[in-house]
């Protein structure tokens, strides 16, 4: 065996070990999910023999009796809000920046993008202060406010980054048109700067889907509940936790961001690296 | 990704024009200096007020509060002064707290940094299904936290978890993993890192894609081997991406908070909590409004550092690419 065959192999061998290690701990929890209480503890490993009955008491729990559905229902409707209002105020916004110079133009920008590295923490009570002061605890809108806010230096920096790859030219023309530049933004930059929107709308669904921090203390409804809340409600009961039910729980609040992604993948490789490679 | 260096040039292209004093023709017949004000109002007033709101004064009223006391049982708020801030400083559970930080902070992003890279280069090669693979490992960074943190509870569970049998079968008998305060931090840097190498992944391969094919073909030609190569060619020109993944995830791993709620809760005796956590806990858990206040604006103060030099990093390499 050559010496470039044996490196080949070697290749293959890391690769599917990569592969392994990536996806184990989600393969893992799902194969819990299969299981009954009581099979967790016993089988150690878990063997890949199923019980479909056992599956089917387990989904059925969390599916049925466990409000899954409510639950992804509020986080659809606040995601959902949230995301738009951010990329109506964050898209022109990153227009803004991208082609008009105003005093004081790269302070702001700067000052916005920043916004999305403070940590949660230095806004997250006064937040729940003002959000209560509202009367908004409890409500969809006592997330979607805070939401957005979390989720505009996001959309800022990615469309600033996406429209700067438009050519100015385009802009000019419009302007010989006698277009003001609100036209020109929703006229005709808008159709081409469509992947920079696509990239923003999917960072900012998968940021806010997962977003649970502020949410705790917003909502202490049950039926208000998004899913990473009621999925964290169920792991901060010190008591012994029911390892299916956890694991169900697990397996169903990842799933619909697990196939979003899929559907949407060449957008996120492209927004983790919009900062990046930009710039 | 090809397209990347020519947008890089067309932008220092536009960049020269300007320096040149070249005006560019339509701008100067359009609109006068009040409309063009009311449109830049229009295009960023909205998105500038509901900032204003909703992140300027949540951090302006941090910074009051962090001077103030808050009693709960008249619902009043007194000022104090700094108090908080050197109570803050006397204490040992924030000592403790600042150092579990740069831990992770520090620990994390080296190991992410080497196996990032190290991805990076191997996946620089011709494999089938490799496509798949590199699929598969950005998925962990897009999970919903508080499930990261269930998985590998999981799988480091004391009594059936798979890891712990692993352990167990290899020989290194039971591993106190999350119940031992000395390594529970090491397991926290462990799951970040499972989470978070995808990340500079990413980065430093788009770059290592972007770059131009004939630098390394000229390097093969002067007899130069694969560790040579990438020890003097590739790894500088990398660097930019390196520095700028690793200051990003540096920043992040700071305010660390979901993956010690999810897995540890802070515990044991604390020797997991992190800044953030801490400022959790005392903010929420025992409605200590000002005191976490204090601690967050240590936080606010430290992360503005890291920010400037991250901005540093990318004026850096603007220019790098304008040369």
């Amino acid at each position: 065996m050559s010496a470039r065959t044996f490196g080949r192999i070697v290749s293959y061998v890391v690769l599917v070990l990569i592969g392994i290690i990536g996806a184990a701990p989600f393969i893992y929890l799902l194969i819990l999910s299969f299981k009954s209480r009581l099979d967790i503890i016993i089988e150690v490993p878990p063997s890949l023999h199923f019980n479909w009955s056992t599956i089917k008491a387990n989904y059925d729990e969390v599916i049925n009796q466990g409000h899954y559905l409510t639950y992804v229902k509020n986080s659809i409707i606040v995601t959902g809000i949230s995301t738009m209002i951010a990329l109506v105020l964050g898209v022109p916004a990153g227009y803004a920046f991208s082609r008009l110079r105003f005093r004081g133009s790269d302070t702001w920008s700067s000052t916005i993008l920043s916004f999305r590295f403070m940590p949660p923490v230095a806004v997250a009570i006064p937040i729940f202060l003002m959000i209560n002061w509202v009367g908004f605890a409890n409500t969809a809108a006592g997330l979607v406010l805070p939401y957005i806010a979390f989720t505009l230096p996001l959309v800022v920096w990615i469309m600033i980054g996406f429209f700067d790859e438009i050519p100015r030219e385009i802009d000019e023309a419009a302007m010989l048109d006698g277009l003001t530049r609100p036209q020109i933004l929703f006229r005709v930059l808008l159709p081409l700067a469509r992947p920079g929107i696509i990239v923003s709308a999917t960072f900012g669904v998968i940021f806010i889907w997962n977003e649970f921090l502020v949410g705790l203390y917003i909502i202490s409804q049950q039926d208000k509940e998004t899913i990473p809340i009621a999925a964290s409600s169920l792991l901060t009961v010190e008591s012994p936790i029911e390892w299916n039910i956890a694991a169900t729980v697990g397996v169903l609040t990842v799933i619909p961001i697990l196939l979003f992604s899929m559907v949407v993948q060449r957008y996120i490789v492209r927004g983790i690296t919009a900062g990046a490679v930009r710039q | 990704m090809p397209g990347i260096s020519s947008n890089d040039e067309e932008r220092a292209a536009v960049a020269t024009s300007v320096a040149s004093g070249q005006p560019v023709a339509s701008r100067k017949r359009l609109a006068s200096p009040t409309q063009r004000r009311g449109e830049t109002l229009l295009l960023l007033g909205p998105c500038a007020l509901y900032l204003i709101v909703f992140s300027v004064y949540p951090l302006v009223a941090s910074l009051v509060r962090s001077f103030m006391d808050y009693d709960q049982r008249s619902n009043t708020w007194n000022w104090v002064g700094f108090q908080n801030y050197s109570e803050l400083f006397s204490s040992r559970e924030f000592a403790n707290t600042v150092q579990n930080t740069f831990t992770l902070m520090f620990a994390g992003v080296a190991i992410q940094v080497v196996l990032g890279v190290a991805l990076a280069l191997f996946f620089n090669q011709q494999l089938r299904g490799a496509t798949l693979v590199r699929g598969i490992i950005v998925l962990p960074m897009l999970l919903t936290p508080i499930v990261v943190g269930l998985m590998w509870r999981a799988l480091l569970n004391p009594e059936w978890g798979l890891l712990n049998w692993i352990a167990v079968e290899l020989g290194f008998g039971h591993v106190g993993w999350l119940s031992d305060p000395s390594l529970a931090i090491w397991t926290l840097v462990l799951v970040d890192s499972w989470q978070w190498t995808p990340f500079v992944f990413v980065i430093v391969y788009a770059r290592l894609q972007a770059l131009p094919q004939e630098v390394f073909e000229a390097g093969s030609v002067d007899g130069a081997n694969w560790f040579q190569r990438t020890l003097h060619l590739t790894l500088p020109l990398l660097m930019p991406a390196i520095v700028f993944a690793a200051v990003f995830r540096a920043i992040d791993a700071f305010r660390t908070f979901d993956l010690v709620y999810g897995l540890t809760n802070g515990g044991p005796v604390q020797s997991t909590s992190t800044l953030s956590f801490e400022a959790f806990q005392n903010g929420f858990e025992f409605q200590r409004y000002g005191y976490a206040s204090a601690i967050s604006y240590v936080m606010v103060i430290a992360a503005a550092v890291g920010i400037t030099i991250l901005f540093r990093v990318v004026k850096v390499r603007r220019v790098d690419v304008a040369t």
